[in-house]
């Protein structure tokens, strides 16, 4: 059983917010108005900022740094300990996934969630006709309702899956050609159109895996670590 | 995952499905479908998906994409793998244009005005009409013995559409084919030009490079291939053994300078001082090439011809540009100047890269001569045509297009003098597009004037200019996806399919070896639109005669194939793969054929074409001997004799008093919003737009915070920034990494038109600009105006 994980190096990362855009396009993920945009309503699973609460320094000596950020994905997610009708759960293969059809909307998750990567929908989605045309079709069903990007109504929370779409239609692929599925078949859309070549996706149970190589790196850290929730998103440290 | 059994997977029926059902994750070579029998309750999707390959048109970088179609829907695009400027990766403008296609304010069909020019009122014309109403137009000023009062104003044209557009002029008989090229990358296309000798932008070879000295070429937010550079620039970080270093010289900090390894936040326009300061550090301290600046250089050390002494470069340098005195202009340190002037030397190869559009070298008065200074930095380290160095692009050949037939109309209109100046009251310039507008209000009689990729009114700095201008042609015909700033002024405007909806091809430029790459309807055209090359087309063919025997073809896909006949491989393979290239990039050697006839002095005019690379501009002595000593002064040179052919620093000078307009404007092109004015009416765009300020869906200024207190300024303060040209209403944000003296003002905000999603957002800071002509190039003067910011 593999278990994903993803690695970003911060220093190939240029800011350009591609992977958010890559994201809302392969999960419908919609464009609020600017009014709830200017209240930091924004849905973008994974989103790009400048990195908060650190010292930019005074000019001419100064520096910004900049994160993405999709879901860590946690070994141990605070998210799920605080739901109380196991909408969001944690898969086989580590994804930690949210079913829409049991969500009840309490927001709690979006409270223990110390990354703030869980998105609430305070309106259903509009797309203003014909925008709706270029909605992706792909949807899953897991353990409850459809999930992947097949679109949200109000009063759920929606969170980054990895694509875990991508996983299904790589592995229903591997099984209509008759063969065994390979763990290189499957990434998220972020990781695929990153113009900066700085995220890695893969298997971190194999160890000979990429991501499993660079998690080694003297660079690599994890956000907030110190909170105990293992983040599997793995980051590499800029200029070292 | 023990529930997924075989018989619950969707079945996906044939051979062919393997390649293509997965959007992108497998390239998909061609238009392959698969269909889905029966879509199981555990994973659905669309019934037949195809990948179809075509290149992106939100920014010169022309990234490859693989559109996938899921029952005819565009759902998702890709970066082509098979690209070599993007390889598989696609930026946020690229993955978001789909917002374009699909976009509610498209138009949808031909319109002409109903009421008084602006005051929005259309009415819905077929395509006949139009194209007859055109070609009548354009066959009376034909027989009024005027066809050079037809004019044309393009922007990014890409492959074969800039020749095809000036074809279509010269064959009705009009000079005036005008590109906006004067407002980005004309600088250091005409840098490269008077001293390479090849009028092109210079390609650089970051991959292999281990130093970068970026002028303002802002390369990973804006550039003439953006994604080039920040594919080149991730690369040399931490793609290969040895870790590259990158110095950002410029103002603003923005993520290019914050991902460097230094910044220098130069004096606004004093480019061209600190790169002469760097060229006397590296003659002084003997670390030039040279066998290169001797060998193959022209006018490095003093000479003469017919008995008159010339200075050349090395003195003019030694005597002029000592870091000391330069520390006083560019405000960057002698001792910062030297040690990073030998580490460039000791860290060859390396490349000094000059602006295309977001630095503040380009345009400012002596923008020519600060690019240059830069680009002279390349050759005196020898690394022309070397790996790690500068490259030279080639371009794949094309079938040359068919001579005209004699047209004794169209010869002599084509002699008339160039609506916008160029090659007469610019003599340097090849194309000069802010200024038409200044001409026409002095005079100039235009009847037919056609925009395509064109939205002057907003993107030319002091863009208001053509709205009076506009007021003075009689027929303005625009043709674009939605009715832009521009088109509003018009008299007809003739929708244009989206890009993802038509035929263009591309030539790959960035990788040094020739490459064309190929844009194709995705989809069938959603409305009644028609590509603009396609309309000229019909419209040569009503006007009939000498213009209709110019176009033998049926369509732009015909034009397309003929041109593009013997690149090497047939049109269905093209199509198949969106991509046809000659890979491999081979330096030539110095001084041979190769050398001469394509990386050095190939594209002079005047000036001996002998692989000399010139210190001393002979080409433009060639261009300026011309001109009367009267006319001479009138360029406002500081300097005389020798000083004129040779880069040197001109102080820029400014519009207004420096007391009451204390600070530079410089307007900034984002990485999510772009150059291309239509992107600012894709709501996911608008939404990411200001990230680095924590804005969003509006534009901004950016200040220093000690500017900020000097004025009693706070963050998110609404202020007037306010220039002797006008002012502008828009929010302050707080950027430390930025000199105090200058203030940015992103670029795309505060359209007029153009749609619900970029009307009336934010403000457009090139409207406070002062909207003057650099008088020897041509160049719009972006960084000469300065402004003044207050409390709203």
């Amino acid at each position: 059983m593999p278990k994903w994980s993803m690695v970003i190096d911060l220093e190939k990362c240029v800011a350009c917010q591609a992977c958010s855009i890559a994201c809302r396009f392969e999960n419908n993920t919609p464009v609020v108005s600017p009014e709830l945009a200017w209240e930091g309503r924004e849905m973008r699973w994974n989103d790009v900022f400048p990195a908060p609460h650190e010292e930019v320094g005074d000019y001419p000596n100064t520096k910004t740094h900049y994160l993405t950020r999709p879901c860590m994905h946690c070994e141990n997610p605070p998210c799920i300990k605080v739901c109380p009708v196991q909408a969001t759960f944690i898969d086989e293969e580590g994804l930690v996934r949210q079913n829409y059809a049991r969500c009840i909307g309490c927001r709690y998750c979006t409270v223990a969630c110390p990354y703030g990567v869980r998105y609430f929908n305070w309106f259903a989605p509009e797309f203003e006709s014909p925008l709706e045309q270029h909605l992706n079709p792909d949807k899953i069903e897991g353990r409850g309702d459809l999930e992947g990007p097949a679109v949200r109504p109000k009063g759920v929370v929606e969170k980054c899956t990895y694509c875990v779409h991508r996983l299904r239609k790589a592995h229903a692929r591997a099984e209509a050609e008759g063969r065994d599925f390979r763990p290189d078949e499957y990434m998220p859309a972020c990781v695929q159109t990153c113009t900066g070549k700085a995220r890695f996706f893969g298997d971190m149970n194999d160890p000979d895996s990429t991501v499993s190589k660079l998690a080694e790196s003297d660079r690599a850290f994890r956000l907030l670590e110190e909170v105990g929730t293992h983040p599997k998103t793995i980051y590499l440290q800029e200029g070292k | 995952m023990a529930h997924f059994t075989r018989r619950q997977f969707l079945k996906i029926s044939g051979a062919t499905a393997g390649v293509a059902a997965v959007a992108g994750a497998v390239p998909g070579l061609a238009r392959r479908s698969a269909t889905i029998e029966a879509a199981t309750p555990q994973f659905q999707t669309s019934g037949e998906d195809v990948i179809v390959p075509t290149v992106c048109l939100l920014c010169p970088s022309g990234c490859g994409m693989l559109a996938r179609v899921a029952d005819g829907r565009v759902v998702k695009m890709e970066g082509s793998p098979m690209h070599p400027i993007n390889l598989g990766a696609l930026c946020p403008k690229g993955q978001a244009s789909l917002e374009l296609l699909y976009n509610p304010d498209r138009l949808k069909n031909p319109l002409r005005r109903s009421g008084a020019r602006g005051s929005g009122q259309w009415r819905e014309i077929t395509w006949d009409e139009a194209i007859t109403e055109v070609a009548q137009r354009l066959n009376n000023l034909r027989q009024a013995g005027h066809p050079e009062q037809a004019a044309l104003l393009y922007g990014e044209t890409r492959g074969q559409l800039r020749s095809f557009f000036d074809r279509f002029m010269r064959a009705v008989g009009s000079p005036n084919a005008i590109s906006k090229d004067s407002l980005n990358v004309e600088a250091a296309k005409l840098a490269t030009y008077y001293t390479q000798g090849i009028y092109n932008f210079p390609n650089y070879d970051l991959e292999n490079s281990n130093y970068i000295l970026s002028f303002g070429a802002n390369l990973l937010e804006a550039g003439p291939w953006v994604q080039r550079t920040v594919a080149g620039q991730s690369y040399m970080r931490r793609g290969r053994a040895t870790r590259g270093k990158i110095v950002v010289i410029d103002p603003r900090q923005g993520i290019t300078g914050a991902k460097a390894d230094e910044w220098i936040p130069i004096v606004p326009g004093t480019d061209a001082a600190l790169a002469l300061g760097m060229a006397y550090v590296l003659i002084k301290a003997g670390l030039i090439d040279f066998e290169f600046v001797h060998e193959y250089g022209f006018g490095f050390e003093d000479f003469s011809t017919d008995g008159v002494k010339h200075k050349g470069f090395k003195n003019f340098v030694l005597e002029n540009y000592d870091p000391r005195k330069v520390e006083k202009i560019t405000g960057v340190p002698a001792t910062t100047i030297s040690r990073l002037t030998g580490e460039f030397a000791k860290n060859q190869p390396g490349v000094a890269m000059l602006a295309g559009k977001g630095g503040m070298l380009n345009g400012s008065i002596g923008g020519l001569y600060a690019g240059m200074a830069v680009h002279i930095l390349n050759a005196l380290v020898g690394n022309i045509d070397k790996p790690g160095g500068v490259q030279t692009q080639r371009t794949m050949p094309c079938t040359s297009w068919p001579e005209l037939s004699s047209d004794p109309v169209a010869e002599a209109g084509r002699q008339q003098q160039r609506l916008d100046g160029a090659g007469s009251k610019y003599p340097l310039a090849r194309h000069a597009y802010q200024a038409v507008a200044d001409h026409v209000l002095n005079g100039a009689s235009v009847d037919t004037l056609f925009l395509t990729g064109a939205n002057p009114v907003f993107e030319a700095p002091g863009g208001q200019r053509f709205i009076d201008a506009f007021s003075k042609i009689p027929f303005i015909v625009s043709f674009a996806s939605f009715v832009d700033d521009s088109a509003q002024y018009a008299d007809l405007v003739l929708p244009e399919p989206t890009f993802l909806e038509r035929w263009q091809d591309d030539h790959i430029e960035g990788m040094g070896y020739p490459g064309i790459a190929l844009r194709q309807p995705v989809i069938e055209p959603l409305y009644n639109t028609m590509n603009t090359a396609d309309f000229f087309l019909r419209v040569a063919q009503a006007m009939g005669g000498p213009v209709a025997a110019a176009f033998p073809w049926g369509s732009y896909e015909e034009v397309l194939q003929y041109r593009l006949q013997n690149i090497g491989t047939d049109w269905d393979t093209l199509k198949e793969l969106g991509v046809w290239m000659v890979p491999g990039y081979h330096p030539a050697r110095r001084g041979n054929k190769r050398w001469v006839q394509e990386v050095v002095g190939s594209d002079r005019l005047s000036a001996p074409r002998d692989g000399r690379f010139d210190f001393y501009a002979r080409e433009l002595s060639c261009a300026l001997d011309a001109l009367s000593p009267e006319q001479l002064a009138a360029l406002g040179l500081s300097v005389t004799g020798d000083a004129v052919y040779l880069p040197h620093y001109e102080a820029p000078s400014y519009q207004g008093d420096a007391n009451d307009y204390p600070l530079h404007l410089n307007v900034i092109t984002l990485m999510s919003l772009g150059p291309v004015s239509a992107a600012a009416n894709m709501p996911t765009l608008m939404e990411i737009s200001g990230m680095t300020v924590g804005e969003t869906w509006r534009g901004w200024v950016e200040m220093n915070p000690e500017t900020a207190r000097k004025y009693f300024l706070q963050k998110d303060d609404e202020v007037v920034v306010e220039s002797p040209f006008g002012r502008v209403q828009t929010r302050l944000k707080i950027v430390p990494g930025l000199r105090p003296d200058t203030v940015n003002m992103p670029y795309n905000f505060g359209h007029t038109a153009g749609g619900r999603y970029a009307k009336n957002r934010g403000a457009n800071g090139l409207t406070v600009m002062s909207g003057q002509t650099e008088p020897a190039t041509g160049l719009a003067a972006f960084t000469n105006t300065r402004v003044r910011v207050r409390k709203a």
